[in-house]
């Protein structure tokens, strides 16, 4: 394996799933032993990309060099045995081991199934202390906070010899000090052979870290050039942000109605201190990053976690709990449409009335022609694919599996609908017809709140933007034509 | 108001959070340490003590030792399998079934060590069974060994002849008297080859647990699964030799019973995997898998023991059942309080 | 018309995994009924088709606990110790007070009625500490069930000094256990089996109730965020379980006229192995009350045919496991075949 300049080098590179083209004819290289960021909006491309190069995803058509040579890795496992390691948001590590232990998991020397402390051991271990002396080998990996744990996870694909390490938003959990000290770890890293590919939206984190960057938008290569050579925030956010047009926004005419949801001072492990408040009939949006809190909080109002704080609904003092939300009238469309917002082995027919078993029945028992007939309907409102309501909610599309768990909120008629990522993951065509749902539901007259890291998404149909970081309520934004998105990501990327 | 668990450290100061710590690592040995005491009070007479007739006299240690065999073999294996986070329910059934196996090879004029060669292999089949149907064709664990169970149960009993309860000698076999040497005959400290077996392979367990990879990787899968495939770990190959270990260990208790009982009775490892599974709770092992200690099981299948033993002595048989479904809630709470305990450490 | 017409279309379904290995089981059980018919003398009699209905008759009833405790993704193994708690129970309860210089022939004195009543609080309240246990402390079921199986039973032998009860009862004590449609064999505990398993199945397939068990056991976290009230359903799941055990034991405990202490043991076990062979799957959110019952009389077919070829218990216990053990290979090739 020649050692060539470029660790990676990607040609043409193309990823299409059914109606989307994700990845378009991208190419750029990778410096080794070079920190490379990688930048761009939501839906810009920059997961699938990661996952094709981990053997997550297959490509459509392109080529991938690593080291010069040819590149296709047909599984996770197999992407690191080639010597790419993926830091993922889910720590991978043993909580119940020691550090000693994890680091040498799968890389254990022994003798007759006795594990023997040998010469590679004393290395792997010796890693560890060059890059955070203070975590002991001895000590449990439970014992240990998020972002010491995050730096063992390092220390482990250092110790396995990767040729690149790919982090994905490694700050999004971790505080100041704990940032300055993985920055420290991971610049040291280059010294080590490895080259680092960071994926981040804080972009004041890319300039300190990064040597080069690679701004992806709308599935497209933008730029690749040195961090130097990028004047500041500005510029970066203009690749980013490029020339999309925004469908033009409509400001509500009339009377601003009264608040139905006021939020004072919610707390919880994620959140601080939020006060805020929603008027009947509005869209509004909470904008920000990943690890802003959206999800967090969304699921706080709906009463899915724990909180201190006072939220009032329809003026009455209000204590959540799922249940209790529905009934009021609050309903939740959650953030992992598979593992939270549907019984996935279960039909289309049997998800849409979850949250309303008592419209489609007479007194306990399911009237199940008023239960076709209601799917029905919804399938034909919401255009979800399916050739029948039988059809296991397994089975659609992404775009279609979201509509069933919109079509199971709309049914339960409630006056405020939340949704988290609402369109997350889903393609253009059914993207535009959430959004109508969406505005047509306004004009009925129900309050809407969208919580999105998706700033086009939330300037596209939101009459209000409030915006988060870092578990903060950061500024509130009534849309019109003169808002100012470049200042909105000034915001939610941490700047002042 | 609802109140929230912060993911910030305890408001206690570092004293009682040793204490706790302390308790944790001890409570076992001080729990076995109140029963021996309380059972050595109850049946105290003028002969003191260690003198005869009471609970620590050398008689009456040596045959709680002795009887005590099958449940010191299997507790290792079985802790060793918890961690990685799959059970076995049919332990007792396999040990059984082995049990009655070995009565008649012996009886039918097989030798001591082919006898036993041929029980261990069964172990081996019956354990790599169990592995197929978990690991392979991915039923729940708890039903494929309770299916399991039940076969092999049947099994045992088609094996005893019409009209027996047991393989035992009949009107035309005679039953070896050597039979009994194994797990009766005095070798050391008035204690049989069968004792000393079982703390061999207590000792080796516990060495397996903390020193081998299997033990390491027993721990990695049962802690996160997903984290050890990343490292290249074969869950299903790691977990069916599990399996087959416990099958293994299942059939040496079995033989271990019929030497002891001078017969293959069917139904003699009735209830083994609920003694298992109390004293792996009483051990603090969790359920979830991931961690546990097997000389911490062995403690709590001493515990249990002696209560059983105790208790026969005290309480009338019928109390039996009820003595023993309070030892497992009991087992279960203290298990409910460590493990979530430990699940709420300090974070530095 | 094109709407009507999309409409129609939209109702035709695949069958769902559940429906087709109901299927495949009632396939089962058509084959060794047939089996049955060729081989084992006798077998195609009235009489015998009958029984094969009746026999199981308290394993369809605590069927019925146990099938929705799994679809649910949990286990209920003290139906069996609760049903001879009951039993014993419902004889103590009414026995005469103080008559007998036997302990086990005196008891409360209460009249039959108030006697069948505290017993079925009793069966109740076993369900309620398994509910404690597995919904508010988040402890196993496998392992909770397992101990209030052991300590019902152990309460079971404390009253009855490990033997039995039966003396010094009432005259309306035997009444529920021996009446019977004059003429035929059919007993009231076969028409209590009948209406419960009817009323189950109407349950399941069109109550609110029944459906958010299926919802619990496909997607517990779902079933939360979608307003189901999870511990709550447990809970009454448990309580429901343990009633019908109570019933069963009420009857059992007329029929004979005595609360026997060992008695339906292994009920638990049974109960799984008709499940089992029903198709419910511990996987959770799939199975159904019909499968359950043709479980049953899968069951019914094999232990009679073993009686039919003069086989020994043994032999039929043997048998039993085997049949439960390629029922559930044989469901697992079925469903991996299937998914391609």
């Amino acid at each position: 394996m020649e050692r060539t300049e470029n660790v990676l080098e990607i040609r043409d590179l193309v990823k299409d799933f059914p109606g989307v083209r994700a990845v378009n004819n991208v190419s750029f290289d990778i410096k080794r032993n070079t920190i490379h960021c990688l930048v761009g909006e939501n839906g810009a491309g920059k997961s699938t990309l990661i996952k094709i190069l981990t053997g997550a995803y297959t490509r459509t058509s392109g080529r991938i060099l690593l080291n010069g040579a040819e590149f296709s890795p047909h599984s996770t496992r197999d992407a690191k045995q080639k010597g790419i390691s993926t830091l993922f948001q889910e720590l991978n590590v043993v909580n119940q081991l020691t550090v000693e232990e994890n680091l040498t998991l799968g890389m254990e020397d022994t003798t007759f199934g006795f594990l023997r402390k040998t010469d590679k051991i004393n290395k792997i271990v010796s890693v560890m202390n060059s890059i955070e002396p203070s975590i002991k080998p001895k000590q449990l990996v439970s014992s240990l906070s998020v972002a010491k744990k995050q730096i063992v996870e390092i220390a482990k694909a250092v110790a396995a010899e990767s040729n690149i390490i790919i982090m994905d938003e490694p700050t999004a959990a971790l505080s100041e000090s704990e940032i300055k000290r993985l920055f420290a770890i991971i610049k040291g890293l280059r010294e080590k052979n490895v080259t680092v590919i960071y994926i981040s939206h804080r972009l004041d984190e890319i300039f300190e870290i990064g040597d080069y960057v690679t701004v992806l938008r709308d599935g497209k290569h933008v730029d690749t050039k040195p961090l130097a050579q990028v004047q500041d925030r500005s510029e970066l956010i203009k690749m980013m942000i490029g020339k999309t047009v925004f469908e033009q926004y409509m400001p509500r005419q009339g009377e601003r109605p009264e608040a139905i949801l006021q939020v004072k001072n919610l707390s919880n492990h994620r959140l601080n201190d939020i006060s805020f408040d929603v008027h009947a009939g509005e869209i509004a949006g909470f904008y920000g990053l990943v690890g802003a809190g959206k999800t967090e909080l969304a699921r706080a109002i709906f009463g899915a976690d724990l909180y201190e704080g006072e939220i009032i609904f329809k003026g009455k003092k209000f204590k959540a709990a799922p249940d209790k939300a529905i009934a009021a009238g609050i309903t939740l469309v959650p953030e992992e449409r598979r593992s939270q917002g549907l019984f996935t082995i279960l039909p289309i027919r049997e998800n849409v009335p979850v949250m309303n078993m008592a419209k489609v029945s007479n007194a306990g028992f399911i009237n199940n022609t008023t239960e076709r007939d209601v799917t029905i309907e919804y399938v034909e409102k919401l255009k979800i694919a399916t050739n029948s309501i039988e059809k296991e909610a397994a089975k659609l599309s992404g775009g279609n599996q979201q509509k069933v768990v919109l079509s199971k909120c709309l049914f339960a008629d409630s006056d405020l609908l939340m949704l988290d990522e609402p369109t997350r993951g889903i393609d253009v065509g059914a993207k535009s017809e959430i959004y109508s749902i969406i505005r047509q539901l306004s004009r009925e007259g129900k309050t809407i709140i969208i919580f999105s890291s998706e700033l086009s998404e939330v300037m596209n149909i939101c009459d209000s933007i409030y915006l988060l970081y870092d578990g903060s309520l950061k500024a509130t934004i009534q849309n019109g034509p003169d808002v100012n998105s470049e200042n909105i990501l000034h915001i939610v990327t941490g700047g002042a | 108001m609802n109140t929230i668990k912060k993911e910030t450290l305890p408001l206690e100061s570092d004293r009682s959070a040793t204490m706790r710590s302390n308790i944790k690592r001890y409570y076992i040995y001080v729990v076995l340490a109140l029963i021996v005491i309380a059972l050595s009070m109850v049946k105290l007479n003028e002969d003191g003590l260690f003198g005869r007739g009471s609970f620590l006299s050398l008689d009456s240690l040596i045959n709680l030792l002795r009887s005590s065999v099958p449940i010191l073999i299997l507790s290792g294996p079985f802790t060793l399998l918890m961690i990685s986070g799959y059970i076995d329910l049919s332990v007792g059934s396999a040990m059984s079934l082995s049990a009655v196996v070995f009565a008649w090879l012996i009886l039918n004029g097989f030798g001591f060590l082919p006898a036993i060669i041929i029980t261990l292999i069964l172990g081996i089949v019956l354990g790599a069974l169990n592995g197929l149907l978990v690991m392979r064709l991915r039923i729940t664990p708890i039903i494929a060994t309770l299916v399991t169970l039940n076969l092999f149960k049947g099994i045992a009993l088609l094996i005893v002849p019409k009209g027996l309860s047991a393989i035992m000698s009949n009107g035309k076999q005679t039953m070896p008297a050597w039979i009994n040497d194994f797990a009766r005959k005095d070798v050391l400290l008035g204690l049989p080859w069968a004792f000393w077996l079982a703390i061999v392979v207590i000792l080796a367990l516990t060495i397996v647990q903390r020193k081998t990879i299997l033990g390491k990787y027993a721990a990695a899968i049962g802690g996160n699964r997903l984290a050890a495939e990343l490292s290249g770990i074969d869950a299903v190959k790691m977990v069916w030799l599990l399996y087959i270990i416990v099958g293994f260990f299942a059939s040496l208790a079995g033989l271990a019973r019929a030497s002891y009982m001078s017969l293959g009775d069917p139904l003699s490892g009735d209830g083994m995997q609920l003694t298992c599974i109390i004293a792996v709770l009483l051990g603090g092992t969790a359920f979830s898998g991931g961690e546990g200690s097997v000389p911490k099981t062995i403690i709590g299948s001493l515990i249990i023991i002696c209560v059983t033993i105790g208790l026969l002595t005290v309480i009338p048989a019928y109390w039996q059942d009820v003595a023993q479904g309070t030892v497992l809630i009991a087992a279960v709470v203290l298990n409910h309080l460590l493990v979530r305990e430990r699940q709420t450490l300090k974070k530095t | 018309m094109e709407t009507k017409q999309v409409r129609k279309s939209l109702l035709a379904g695949k069958l769902s995994d559940e429906s087709f290995i109901t299927l495949f089981m009632v396939g089962v059980l058509v084959i060794l009924f047939a089996l049955a018919c060729l081989f084992v003398p006798n077998f195609y009699l009235p009489q015998n088709m009958l029984n094969l209905v009746t026999n199981n008759w308290y394993l369809v009833v605590i069927g019925i606990g146990v099938t929705f405790v799994l679809i649910t993704g949990n286990y209920d193994m003290s139906v069996g110790a609760n049903i001879a708690l009951t039993g014993v129970l419902s004889v103590y309860f009414c026995q005469a007070v103080a008559g007998s210089p036997n302990p086990l022939a005196n008891g409360l004195g209460l009249p039959y009625l108030v006697a069948v009543a505290l017993a079925l609080l009793c069966a109740m309240g076993v369900g309620a500490i398994n509910a404690f246990f597995i919904a508010k402390l988040k402890v196993p079921s496998i392992i909770v069930t397992l101990g209030t199986m052991i300590l019902a039973r152990g309460v079971a032998e404390v009253i009855t000094q490990g033997a039995q009860r039966n003396t010094s009862l009432p005259d309306a004590f035997g009444l529920l256990g021996s009446w019977g449609i004059p003429g035929t064999s059919i007993r009231l505990s076969f028409l209590v089996m009948i209406v419960l398993l009817g009323l189950a199945f109407i349950f399941e397939k069109k109550t609110i109730f029944a459906r958010r068990i299926y919802l619990i056991g496909a997607n517990p976290e779902a079933a939360r965020l979608s307003g189901i009230n999870v511990d709550k359903y447990l809970t009454a799941l448990y309580i429901f379980s343990g009633l019908l055990a109570g019933i069963t034991g009420i009857l059992m405990a007329s029929e004979f006229k005595a609360g026997f202490s060992n008695s339906a043991t292994g009920y638990e076990f049974d109960a799984l192995v008709i499940t089992l062979l029903g198709g419910v799957s511990i996987a959770g959110g799939f199975g159904s009350m019909l499968g359950m019952f043709v479980g049953a009389i899968i069951l019914s077919v094999v232990t009679t045919s073993s009686t039919g070829l003069l086989l020994s218990p043994e032999w039929q216990f043997t048998l039993k496991g085997i049949i439960t053990f390629l029922a559930i290979v044989a469901q697992r090739y079925a469903l991996d075949r299937r998914k391609g």
